[in-house]
């Protein structure tokens, strides 16, 4: 297994916000809502107009996660399944119809926008990665994090998770609890208690819930339970808390 | 769990772009300094004759058991995996499905079959029937490989812009030290489609002619496609993969921070990570985009980080800028580099422009045609849209 702290938690779904509102979703679990952006009034007008939903969304989890100081000296992992696809879409109907794209908006869409976005609104010039992997995307982010741990041990790093529904035109195609959320992670080597991380072959004892294995992570996180196992048949993928590791 | 000491081969490549398809057909054009491959397409960008450097020829089609990935994205990364497909077979036996893991950068995907799938529904009014999510979304490119050769280990796709395939090296040479995989498929892909063209049209950043990097007379890139694949394993021979260096601009969503600040620490840190001083590189395969303003940022970047810069050239003005998977391709052109030396010395792809220095660039020596090079480890640079910068050192391995 493979060790890891993790400092501090932020999530952002329409209707909670705010740890509190968090601890007792996990108390009591519902489907997440789909409608809803939040203000992200932290951010600059400037750059809070070019954010998408999904942008505002993971910038407001991130920036609740960590205090101006940490901010600018972490590294970054942004995890999105879908990134900007709706943002994208847009674009496809006026190449479609031939008409000019906006400049601003196409570089905007880019997979990894947030991390950029976020990059420039913290001031950090450390590295960033924007990961995907369809129905694996938590774990797969999560692991990616861990990446940035081996390169530089010290600097603890953030990893934020997070999806909009999809738009009408490919919504159809895509089996998935349709929410809207951002989860972000403060993981380090620091001191306190210690989540191990692996990966199992096979379908194990994995769940699958019926809201983002992100927000089943805090739900775990939260609760009395040493181990939690998520995946979706290839693979499973296991945290479990050390024992006596604290502080 | 994590293993410092082990090494980051990269013990087989396989590549495609506009030069040609493997190593035989390609090394010797990036040699020849060939451009003569650049194409003109009228189909991109409405009211444009646009310069592109496309792959040329059919592309071998997605097996028929994967059809929900079949995009031309997904044909070129195929294109590249068939030339490594036995060392993957004998990993995955030596290893098991489960210890090999799968990292592919891509800032496309299958955006031109989805482009497609579009232009269908607004005649039509549904999507094109052969249209799948996966050839879409950005997890699809890895899932399509891993499903492919049957791996199990962990499979993800990076998208940072123009420096995903730099990253996706990153992340394998991440994966092999924390004894999460024993092997990683990793590398990139990148097709020529409707919204890269016209958005970077629109953004004025595309030359009508080849680019022209570092020349006074620059104006802009030439788009390209493409894919790579390498095999990486945590062996100590080979090409390594020696160093890393990653940085945030922190800047600007589609314009580097005019002082290079962020390119000038991707590459000291890649040499402090490979241990390296700036004059035990022999070469440097610049990010050299060709437009004024990537090229005004990343010479002077570089003399700041080496004092006296190795020779240079960018290769895009051979296979043009092929985007999210350009980082990985330049790690594979480093990777011929070092694994095709000649009587003890490294031959260095020209850097082919139209001979007229910016005097204000003009400190970076660029490499002509025919130059050599002692064997001493190279370094290439990937810098993204978004800010995303990435530096890696490729040098030989112990024999």
């Amino acid at each position: 297994m493979i060790g890891v702290t993790l400092e501090r938690w932020a999530a952002w779904s329409p209707g909670r916000e705010g740890a509190r509102a968090w601890q007792d979703w996990c108390a009591r679990p519902v489907p997440l809502e789909e409608g809803g952006v939040p203000d992200a009034r932290f951010l600059p007008p400037l750059l809070r107009r070019r954010c998408s939903p999904i942008a505002r969304m993971m910038l407001t989890a991130a920036f609740e996660c960590c205090d101006e100081e940490q901010r600018s000296h972490i590294g970054m992992v942004f995890a999105s399944r879908h990134g900007n696809i709706n943002e994208s879409v847009g674009l496809f109907e006026r190449l479609a119809r031939r008409e000019p794209l906006s400049p601003t908006r196409f570089s905007h869409t880019v997979h990894n926008a947030q991390a950029g976005l976020f990059s420039i609104a913290a001031a950090n010039r450390f590295g960033s990665s924007s990961i995907s992997a369809r129905e694996e995307t938590f774990a797969c982010g999560f692991l990616e994090a861990l990446t940035f741990l081996e390169r530089d041990p010290n600097r603890p790093v953030l990893l934020v998770v997070g999806d909009a529904p999809l738009s009408d035109t490919f919504a159809p195609l895509v089996e998935e609890a349709r929410c809207a959320y951002a989860l972000a992670l403060l993981l380090s080597n620091g001191p306190g208690p210690r989540i191990g991380f692996e990966l199992a072959s096979g379908a194990g004892d994995a769940v699958s819930p019926p809201w983002p294995d992100a927000a089943e992570f805090l739900r775990w996180h939260l609760s009395g339970a040493a181990r939690l196992a998520l995946g979706t048949g290839v693979r499973t993928w296991v945290w479990q808390k050390v024992e006596g590791s604290d502080g | 769990m994590t293993d410092a000491s082990a090494g980051c081969a990269l013990s087989a490549m396989g590549m495609v772009n506009a030069l040609g398809r493997g190593a035989d057909e390609i090394w010797p054009r990036l040699l020849a300094g060939d451009q003569s491959h650049f194409c003109v397409r009228e189909d991109l960008v409405p009211g444009r004759s646009l310069l592109v450097a496309e792959v040329s020829g059919s592309l071998p089609p997605v097996p028929k058991g994967l059809s929900a990935y079949a995009c031309r994205n997904n044909s070129l990364l195929l294109a590249a995996l068939e030339q490594i497909e036995t060392e993957i077979s004998e990993a995955r036996r030596a290893f098991g499905s489960g210890r090999l893991g799968v990292v592919i950068g891509t800032s496309t995907c299958g955006v031109s079959d989805a482009e497609a799938a579009i232009r269908e529904q607004l005649e039509t009014g549904r999507l094109a029937p052969a249209f799948d999510y996966a050839q879409l979304e950005f997890g699809g490119a890895a899932s399509f490989v891993a499903e492919l050769f049957g791996i199990s280990g962990p499979v993800y796709t990076i998208s940072t812009a123009c420096s995903s395939g730099a990253r996706a090296l990153v992340s394998a040479r991440s994966l092999l030290a924390l004894g999460v995989c024993d092997a990683v498929v990793c590398g990139a892909a990148d097709s020529l489609c409707g919204l890269t063209t016209n958005g970077f049209s629109r953004l004025q950043v595309i030359s009508d002619r080849i680019t022209n990097p570092c020349s006074v007379n620059r104006d802009g890139l030439t788009l390209g496609e493409g894919s790579v694949a390498f095999l990486a394993t945590r062996a100590n021979g080979g090409v390594q993969l020696r160093g890393i260096g990653e940085s945030s601009e922190a800047h600007h969503m589609s314009a580097p921070d005019p002082k290079g600040a962020g390119a000038e620490w991707a590459m000291r840190q890649a040499l402090l990570d490979a241990d390296l001083e700036p004059e035990e590189i022999a070469y440097l395969n610049l990010h050299g985009t060709g437009t004024p303003l990537n090229d005004a940022m990343e010479c002077p970047a570089v003399v700041r980080a080496f004092g006296s810069p190795p020779p240079s050239s960018s290769t895009k003005p051979l296979v043009g800028h092929t985007l999210g998977a350009a980082g990985g391709m330049e790690a594979g052109f480093c990777w011929l580099m070092l694994g095709n030396t000649r009587g003890g010395e490294l031959l260095l792809p020209p850097h082919c422009y139209d001979g007229q220095v910016d005097a204000a660039l003009a400190e970076v020596p660029l490499a002509s045609k025919g130059m050599r090079a002692r064997v001493a480890p190279v370094m290439t640079n990937s810098f993204g849209f978004g800010g995303n910068n990435c530096t890696l050192v490729l040098a030989p391995g112990a024999s």
